[in-house]
């Protein structure tokens, strides 16, 4: 018997489609919950995607009895504390996390606070050290690409330490996740490329990288045919509801796929220049896709090559001999990047990003080897490795 | 009735194996650190005092290491002297026993959930390369290639056997100084 085995979890109650918002009373009500509070950035609220969220709650006589919309786009430990407090006050009883991973990872730390009490976010960094289950929390996703409505962790910085908490519990997990889209349709066309190829590389890595598995592979696939299918249907017209939905659907998707199988080396590169470089994540995963899947391809051989028939369909799979499947799909994968970069210049090198120096790529590999992604990257990173596919990345 | 006679044995040697394995894996990790320039320089990035521990849940078996610093670590066999930073949790001994007897490596048993690591994630990334290099010295490369995702290509045989024989000889020492 072989030491096969794995691990999946998902419960959160994916809530998607047109007027997918207007559930949200019926579901709040169903948990016993009376007085959400909405949490959000600015952006969010200054285009205007708050108020079909709270026009479908006051509709069904639900009052929203707070809005916080000024969480900054790295949060941090004194946000999370301020944002407990106004829920204190306000007597809330739930929450609805509206935006990206940065609000979405802000209300999961909320939840913490004002469900185990407290104001010190910190003692409850960590794994497994959350018990029980936390207050009624939705999450709205205003961009289709982080999958953090369906993920089990949350990043927060601890100003005064210099460090970034993690926090990782399947009490974190939403209740649900309203995939509405209405939410990504004002979505700027490098935003929306860029997060779509977040999602892409989340699916990609989440059935290349070690900890795969036949649940996972089956969400990652469907999430990289309906990007294929539709990103750039939504690049043409960026008012294709239905495209837009299926995005948005797929981003989830490899949400769940890669919280149940991990990611490799795209990530630990994304992650350590995201941190040097202040460039945002889905631009950097889209810039080390290709270079990855070439320095992994001897060990993935196999099942990259399996992925062109998601990328490129049956026809173009069916054309191409089985030992040039895996090269077809990076291939497949370069191309929709040529192309997003004809509609808005998504950077396919650290050149093209403009904000990093060639002579900073060491700081990049050094950062990127103690990443927690790394292990379960399919190759073994040296330094020297991941110095080498910086260089290939670098133009 | 012969099979439930032999079952508590056979966990209880499971249970001394792994024990054992822990404390040579500890004094391993110590004499190599004072050897390999390598492990030292992995080892240098780790904050001085941090102190390290692998361990099964809920309360098994366990070993205890300290980085005192320039790379350099010290065994404290299953006593930590304090609260530990970082610790590699297994989740049952069965699975720390599947690693341990080279059946399944480490990096596949992060994989499969079989561990957990409480603390900084980069510390106990760094951790795990630092094992992993000390078992490709220490164990015959066919071991050693199902104890390590990639067996380190520049790891040539003089280097290896040289730098194992130097290792065993201080954990033999240490163990005979127990």
């Amino acid at each position: 018997m072989s030491n096969q085995f794995y691990e999946f979890f998902c419960p959160v109650k994916v809530i998607a489609g047109k007027a997918a918002l207007e559930h949200i009373p019926y579901e709040l009500t169903g948990l016993a919950a009376k007085r959400p509070m909405i949490i959000t950035d600015k952006g969010v609220r200054a285009a205007g995607l708050l108020d079909p969220v709270v026009n479908a709650c006051t509709e069904s006589g639900l009052d929203i009895a707070s809005i916080y919309d000024d969480v900054p786009p790295d949060s941090s430990t004194g946000v999370v504390r301020k944002i407990a407090g106004i829920y204190r006050s306000e007597q809330c009883d739930s929450i609805i996390a509206v935006g990206g991973g940065s609000a979405i990872d802000t209300a999961k730390a909320v939840n913490i606070l004002v469900s185990e009490g407290g104001d010190d976010i910190a003692a409850y960094s960590g794994a497994g050290i959350l018990k029980r289950a936390l207050k009624p929390f939705f999450v709205v996703p205003t961009t289709a690409g982080t999958g953090s409505e369906v993920t089990a962790v949350a990043v927060i910085t601890d100003i005064e330490k210099h460090v970034k908490l993690p926090f990782t519990s399947s009490f974190l997990l939403p209740n649900a996740a309203v995939i509405d889209p209405r939410m990504t349709l004002t979505l700027p066309p490098h935003i929306t490329a860029a997060t779509a190829m977040d999602a892409m590389t989340h699916a990609t890595e989440a059935f290349t990288c070690m900890a795969r598995n036949p649940l996972s592979d089956a969400y990652a696939t469907a999430a990289i045919r309906k990007i294929s299918d539709n990103l750039l249907k939504v690049m043409d017209n960026p008012r294709d509801a239905d495209a837009r939905l299926e995005l948005a659907q797929a981003s989830t998707m490899a949400g769940i796929a890669f919280s149940n199988s991990m990611v490799g080396l795209v990530h630990s590169l994304g992650h350590a220049t995201g941190a040097l470089f202040h460039l945002p994540h889905g631009l950097c995963m889209s810039l080390y896709l290709p270079y990855v899947l070439e320095y992994n391809l001897e060990s993935i051989r196999e099942p990259l090559g399996e992925l062109l028939l998601y990328l490129d369909g049956p026809d173009a799979y069916a054309a191409t001999p089985g030992n040039r499947r895996a090269e077809a799909a990076i291939a497949s994968i370069r191309k929709l990047r040529d192309t997003l970069y004809k509609y808005c210049k998504l950077p396919r090198t650290l050149k093209e990003t403009g904000a990093v120096r060639e002579d900073q790529l060491d700081n990049i590999a050094e950062l990127a080897l103690d990443d927690g992604s790394i292990m379960f990257n399919p190759r073994e990173v040296t330094l020297e490795d991941a110095r080498a596919v910086l260089k290939r990345a670098w133009a | 009735m012969l099979a439930e006679r032999i079952q508590p044995m056979a966990y209880q040697a499971r249970r001394i194996y792994v024990e054992l394995m822990f404390k040579v894996l500890g004094s391993a990790f110590q004499a190599a650190s004072e050897i390999d320039p390598e492990i030292q320089q992995e080892g240098k990035a780790l904050p001085t005092g941090l102190l390290f521990e692998m361990k099964v849940i809920p309360d098994g078996p366990r070993m205890i290491v300290e980085h005192l610093g320039n790379g350099r670590f010290l065994s404290h066999g299953n006593n930590p002297p304090r609260p530990v930073d970082l610790s590699i949790q297994f989740k049952h001994i069965a699975h720390a026993f599947l690693v341990l007897s080279f059946q399944e490596k480490t990096s596949v048993a992060y994989a499969h959930d079989r561990m957990l690591v409480d603390g900084d994630i980069g510390y106990g990334v760094r951790m795990t390369r630092i094992l992993n290099r000390l078992e490709a010295f220490i164990l015959p490369k066919m071991i050693a290639s199902r104890a390590v995702k990639q067996y380190p290509a520049n790891l040539d045989l003089p280097e290896k056997l040289l730098t194992a024989s130097r290792i065993y000889l201080k954990v033999a020492t240490k163990f005979l100084k127990w």
